[in-house]
């Protein structure tokens, strides 16, 4: 099983940051009972970079996947375990993606698209750009292989 | 590319009555917009110079839609090839369209009233890719509606190498007719087609009114205090179920499933005629769905799935009806009929499952007990612990949910049960998987259960569709993910072989002949 690049972790941080920010920012600006002397967004603040920081770090620990002999297994999920198995025959094309946070932080995502209609597209983000890219060929690869004498994907 | 057997048509128009029905069906849509404009703003003065300009308005906007219909008639051509089906449509800009005959999933044929009193039809053509129908016309003659899904069929055989019957005309009078609703079976369908999740929710709802906004009725002599309520529950539930019999009736009356080739062909609607035909080939789930009472007096509606529809095009269920209402001993052999499909032994989720529901439904009672009392402090609502009052019901809810669930891994099929009210099982070829999804909630992780999913390319959107393993064991999700897994790939190494020693024949002369349309069918894999 493969772990996510670590570079993630600083990304999906500073993505808990912001909303932390926001979150308290909103609140801070909520107009306030007189009695309350003690500023709250601080506090809101702490509390919610704590709880995203966590879950951050959990989803990081969580996430993992590996290319096995017949398909992709993906395996991710803090408050929802999700494990996922994609056949390479079933793989109909696929995307490496770098958004502008990823070419921020140097790192790119892949996503596998299948016909399912509710697995339809497996993302797998925090990947360095090369490692997506050598992922894509070697599924393209697998894919071809695996399609070669089949009539019909669907 | 040799010439096909059957002769190519021509390019066609599609019905010259089209032009007015198009132009009315605009008009009342727009038409609305305008009489609330002026209407709107010119009541006030009223005189006559209003009406002049609402008349001339109204005419204008005739003359113009009628104009942009003409020349949306004229403009949309339609077309038969060997191997494709070509639309070249557009006023200002223009499309042409080719859709690969091959991956055409469905030929449906839609009339409503008013069509079927012009003759006309409105014929969509659906292939696996996309959100909407690759090809719309609306609209062409009943007859060429038939006609066009007769030759689609036709050419689609010969393609895949088949041999055609060249005397074949009617298509009504081919084919072997597989099942076709009888009147007994239309009028018990449509008498227990009534959504028993809409009652209990109404009937939820009416609970929660205070008896005291009944005074009207207690003033007409109705003075027990609960009865208007009882009374109110009982129209609400006669509504619900003449809503119920009423659209059951219509939908399927007359309904025919008939085997044509390889291909499935139903009709179907009292009002509106339906006429559709699924490719065997295309199939991806079966669904025996049973009510509460269908499966009390042994009923079941057998649907099936392909990969050509999307949610968006509303269709009920999200999937075909194949056989609306039967015995259920009979859909499980028309089943079989259709595809060999096994009927599944199911295996139950584990018993801590049962205890999860009840101490789920007894934590939702108690939420609202609690809700309730807190409310007391604002309004007065009915007495705080009313929902209490359910509470014994809550192992037998409970029990009922777990029993009706459960899973089956057959030898070539994988099927799913799930609900009480609506029982749904979801039978599918190992083949037609395209993932497996294993996923456990928090809450699920406390009893050590998770959810399985076996996901299709059957695009129906909607949950109940889905093959769902719901709440098995830790240790059996893994066994069906890992067992799904390996039969898939064993099952796809058995069918190319199967094809290869079907097809060697045909796909050699196919490949020699054509080797374009051999890499046209590689490109455009679903």
């Amino acid at each position: 099983m493969e772990s996510l690049n670590p570079r993630i972790r600083t990304v999906w941080l500073v993505v808990a940051f912001v909303i932390a920010a926001v979150l308290s920012a909103v609140v801070g600006a909520l107009p306030t009972e007189e009695y309350v002397d003690v500023p709250v967004a601080p506090f809101v603040f702490v509390a919610f970079l704590v709880l995203l920081g966590v879950y951050q770090f959990l989803r990081y620990r969580n996430w993992g996947y590996e290319i096995q002999d017949d398909a992709v297994y993906i395996e991710h999920g803090v408050l929802i375990h999700v494990k996922k198995v994609v056949p390479f025959v079933r793989i109909q094309h696929i995307d490496s993606r770098r958004g502008p946070v990823e070419r921020a932080s140097g790192l790119a995502s892949l996503v596998i698209y299948t016909a399912g209609s509710r697995g339809a597209d497996v993302t797998v983000p925090g990947l360095t750009p090369e490692r997506a890219d050598e992922l894509r060929e070697e599924l393209r690869e697998l894919a071809i292989e695996n399609e070669e004498s089949i009539e019909d994907a669907v | 590319m040799t010439a096909p057997e059957t002769p190519v048509s021509e390019s066609s128009k599609l019905h010259p009555l089209s032009v007015a029905y198009r132009t009315v069906r605009q008009l009342s849509r727009i038409g609305f917009l305008v009489v609330l404009f002026f209407f709107g703003g010119t009541t006030a003065t009223g005189d006559i110079s209003a009406l002049v300009a609402i008349g001339s308005t109204v005419a204008l906007a005739l003359a113009a839609v009628f104009v942009w219909q003409v020349a949306y008639y004229r403009r949309f051509e339609y077309e038969i090839t060997g191997d494709t089906f070509d639309i070249r449509s557009g006023v200002v800009s223009r499309r042409n369209r080719e859709i690969p005959l091959r991956r055409v999933q469905n030929v449906d044929v839609t009339e409503n009233v008013v069509h079927r009193l012009l003759g006309i039809a409105q014929v969509n053509i659906e292939t696996a890719g996309g959100n909407v129908s690759e090809a719309n016309l609306r609209y062409v003659g009943a007859d060429v509606a038939r006609e066009i899904q007769r030759d689609v069929r036709r050419r689609k055989t010969e393609l895949a190498g088949g041999e055609v019957d060249e005397k074949e005309e009617v298509v009504e009078d081919r084919g072997e007719k597989l099942y076709e609703i009888s009147s007994g079976e239309l009028l018990l369908l449509s008498t227990f087609s009534i959504d028993f999740r809409l009652v209990a929710f109404a009937l939820f709802l009416l609970s929660f009114l205070p008896p005291e906004r009944f005074e009207t009725f207690e003033s007409l002599s109705l003075s027990f205090g609960a009865l208007p309520v009882v009374v109110i529950g009982f129209f609400v539930v006669l509504l619900l179920w003449l809503i119920g019999f009423v659209t059951s009736f219509s939908r399927y009356y007359g309904f025919v499933l008939r085997r044509i080739d390889d291909t499935l062909s139903y009709e179907r609607g009292l009002f509106n005629r339906y006429s559709g035909s699924i490719p065997l080939d295309k199939i991806q789930t079966f669904t025996v769905y049973e009510n509460v009472l269908k499966r009390h007096f042994d009923y079941a509606t057998l649907g099936v799935e392909t990969a050509g529809y999307s949610p968006s095009q509303a269709r009920q269920q999200g999937s075909e009806t194949a056989v609306p209402f039967a015995k259920r001993r009979r859909v499980d052999r028309l089943a079989d009929e259709i595809d060999g499909v096994e009927r599944p032994e199911f295996e139950l989720p584990p018993r801590r499952a049962r205890r999860r529901y009840a101490f789920r439904y007894a934590l939702i009672l108690g939420a609202l007990a609690a809700a309730l009392y807190a409310a007391q402090f604002f309004v007065s609502p009915p007495s705080w612990y009313l929902p209490l009052v359910a509470l014994p019901l809550t192992p037998v809810a409970a029990h009922l949910k777990w029993r009706n669930r459960g899973y089956y891994l057959g030898k070539e099929y994988v099927a799913t049960r799930n609900g009480f009210w609506n029982r749904t099982t979801v039978i599918l070829p190992y083949y037609r998987v395209q993932n497996v999804i294993e996923s456990s909630t928090i809450l699920q992780r406390r009893w050590r259960l998770a959810t399985v999913t076996v996901d299709t390319a059957g695009s129906s959107g909607l949950r109940a569709n889905e093959a769902r393993a719901v709440d098995v064991g830790f240790e059996d999700a893994e066994r069906i993910r890992e067992d799904v897994r390996d039969t898939l790939q064993e099952a796809l190494a058995e069918r190319r072989a199967e094809r290869r020693r079907e097809n060697e024949t045909w796909l050699d002369t196919v490949a020699r002949e054509s080797p374009d349309a051999r890499d046209d069918s590689d490109a455009q894999e679903t």
